[in-house]
């Protein structure tokens, strides 16, 4: 009986690691039991307008708090600490990728792409400080972020291949039960042909300590509903020019559930022309 | 056999027109999983019929059908025939090669009757004298990334919206859910979200303005306010000179499915800071295949860079001012000897460099 009992610990553990999702992850709080509403078209429906509510565009892994960047600043632009969204972190770096870590974060002014207000990419477009506002069709899914006025197109079904490098990627879904899961390719690693340093960026940041990736960026993403204001945001990075493995990250996000809430314009390219083209302007 | 494309496009052009102002029209506007009328998809507003009536049509609001034909193969030919066609003909983005349609419209504007704006305030006057006036002073040379002398300016595309003329690119893809309607703009990827939920304008300034739309039977009304007046309106190549939005700018838009392949979309401005009366534009969107792509324009502005590095150089004696370039003759000329065609015949193109136009 005791030996039965065991069996069928051991053979439920044993489903649960052959699983998907045991790789990518439930809440620590159990399985997916919330029934999302449905759309229309009986999608589960994730229209709203959504913030993560972490310190993960300071620092994806788990960080102290630290001074600022900017003396002038002070206390009001520190890092506050934060426990890490990465899952089993630290990131898988390659020796060469964590020397190169390194190197960027110390130059992080110059190289955030952030600092520029150039377009965040994914997933870090998803869990900066600023809402993103999802509108969903049946076939096609709008991502916007407030920053930068950021903007990412999902085909649902779609199977094509990025037609070119972009900013933002080329972006497949598929709906698996409640979970949406994002296929997300062709992304610009760098600037292309910069004439200018000042302009310039050689490699993507994922947060403003200099985790980073290249143009051999793939990520997968798993959005579901876990609750009326909630969703789980998981993304699996993967770039073998940096990392020895996929690495992923999760995350809640909650719903701004202001009455009236809509995306602010941060149009920061206002915010940055004199930073970027200063040396170059009449005095 | 063009020709007879055109005829066949016009007709359905002509078609969808008339089924605009016909309330008895078969045209079943498809519906969405909703119960909305079905906007989503991409489409173009390029066109070859100008903004405000030329005066010789003063009278004609219509062509005949056989009359807009030949209109639209003469504006066509007359785009293909500029001395520098920048290079939007090589990669199929003019607007015959994207998807643009004869019109029988002779003009845009609709109403004022005459298609043409009305005139302006005087105050509006004065203010446009005096931005003449400091736009003169300020010289030939871009002095800041703000400077609209060559500087590709990455902060938001005027075009968006209200809509007007563009020489490319003026595409659109639309997505719908139940309670907003995202409308991308290729320039800039701009967007705006219109909130179809009923709820009351905000108060804050923005470039793209504070949309809201509800529905009239299957007209999607959408009125917008809010713009700031760090923007202008009007100014592109083409187009009536720049005028400054102010608090009071009104837009009111409908846009109505008249077929599979079109929406008729108008638009009415108003502005008593600006204009002595409200006034009407009707720019028909015909469908066109996707995707559209990702604009990124602030992302390496190589434009921005080159203007204003030149700019300098220009003001230490290092480099030679712009304006020989600026002759068409010239520009013509440096075409076909780099084409190796030697130095021919000069075009009457108009203006042929692009500096000024704000990507």
């Amino acid at each position: 009986m005791i030996r039965a009992t065991h069996a069928a610990i051991v053979l439920a553990i044993a489903v649960a690691a052959a699983s998907p999702h045991a790789q990518t992850g439930r809440t620590p709080s159990g399985p997916p039991t919330y029934r999302a509403p449905r759309t229309a078209s009986g999608q589960p429906d994730l229209n709203g307008i959504w913030q993560a509510l972490n310190t993960a565009n300071w620092d994806l892994e788990a960080h102290e708090a630290a001074a600022g960047p900017v003396l002038q600043l002070g206390a009001a632009y520190a890092v506050p600490s934060g426990p890490g969204v990465v899952v089993d972190g630290p990131i898988p770096y390659t020796p060469d990728g964590l020397a190169m870590k390194k190197k960027y974060a110390a130059n992080a002014l110059r190289e955030d792409a952030e600092v520029k207000c150039y377009l965040p990419g994914v997933p870090r477009m998803m869990y900066m400080p600023y809402p993103v506002q999802i509108v969903q069709s049946a076939d096609t899914i709008v991502m916007m972020s407030e920053f930068a006025s950021a903007l990412r197109t999902i085909y649902i079904n779609g199977t094509a291949r990025p037609p070119a490098d972009t900013w933002m990627g080329w972006s497949n879904g598929k709906w698996d039960g409640e979970t949406l899961v994002i296929d997300s390719r062709g992304f610009m690693g760098a600037t292309v042909g910069a004439l200018d340093e000042e302009g310039a960026v050689h490699v993507r940041f994922l947060d403003r300590a200099g985790n980073y990736h290249t143009d051999g960026l793939h990520v997968v993403e798993r959005i579901r509903r876990t609750g009326p204001d909630h969703l789980q945001y998981e993304a699996t990075i993967e770039d073998p020019n940096v990392y020895t493995k996929p690495w992923t990250i999760r995350m809640p996000l909650y719903r701004r559930v202001e009455p009236n809430m809509r995306l602010g314009e941060f149009k920061c390219e206002e915010f940055v022309g004199d930073l970027v083209y200063g040396k170059y302007q009449k005095k | 056999m063009m020709r007879n494309l055109w005829v066949a496009t016009l007709l359905a052009v002509f078609a969808a027109s008339v089924g605009a102002q016909d309330a008895k029209s078969t045209y079943k506007v498809p519906r969405t999983p909703d119960g909305q009328p079905d906007f989503q998809g991409y489409w173009t507003n390029l066109t070859y019929t100008p903004y405000e009536r030329p005066k010789e049509l003063a009278n004609k609001p219509f062509y005949t059908e056989k009359e807009a034909i030949e209109a639209f193969n003469k504006a066509v030919g007359e785009s293909q025939n500029q001395a520098v066609h920048y290079v939007s003909t090589d990669f199929g983005a003019t607007p015959v090669q994207t998807g643009a349609k004869p019109n029988l419209r002779t003009s845009l504007v609709i109403d004022p009757p005459d298609g043409r704006i009305p005139p302006m305030t005087l105050e509006a006057q004065k203010r446009q004298a005096a931005r003449v006036a400091e736009e003169r002073a300020a010289g030939p040379l871009a002095r800041t990334w703000r400077d609209d002398r060559g500087t590709v300016w990455c902060v938001f595309h005027d075009r968006a919206v209200p809509a007007v003329i563009a020489p490319y690119g003026s595409n659109y893809q639309i997505v719908q859910s139940k309670d907003q309607m995202v409308m991308i703009y290729e320039w800039n990827s701009e967007h705006r979200v219109i909130p179809l939920d009923g709820r009351p304008h905000g108060t804050i300034p923005t470039y793209i303005g504070d949309s809201r739309g509800h529905w009239e039977g299957d007209t999607l009304v959408v009125e917008t306010i809010n713009f700031t007046t760090k923007r202008t309106f009007l100014g592109s190549p083409g187009m009536p000179p720049a005028v400054a939005m102010m608090p009071t700018f009104k837009l009111t838009e409908r846009f109505t499915r008249t077929a599979d392949d079109t929406i008729v979309h108008t638009y009415t401005v108003e502005d008593p800071a600006t204009w002595t009366r409200p006034w009407t534009v009707e720019m028909p969107m015909h469908r066109i295949k996707g995707p559209m792509l990702e604009y990124a324009c602030n992302e390496n502005n190589v434009d921005a860079f080159t203007t204003l590095r030149n700019a300098r150089a220009q003001e230490a004696g290092k480099l030679a001012p712009p304006d020989r370039v600026r002759n068409v003759g010239d520009a013509k000329a440096t075409v076909l000897q780099r084409e190796g065609k030697g130095s021919g015949e000069t075009g009457q193109a108009g203006e042929a460099s692009g500096a000024g136009e704000r990507k």
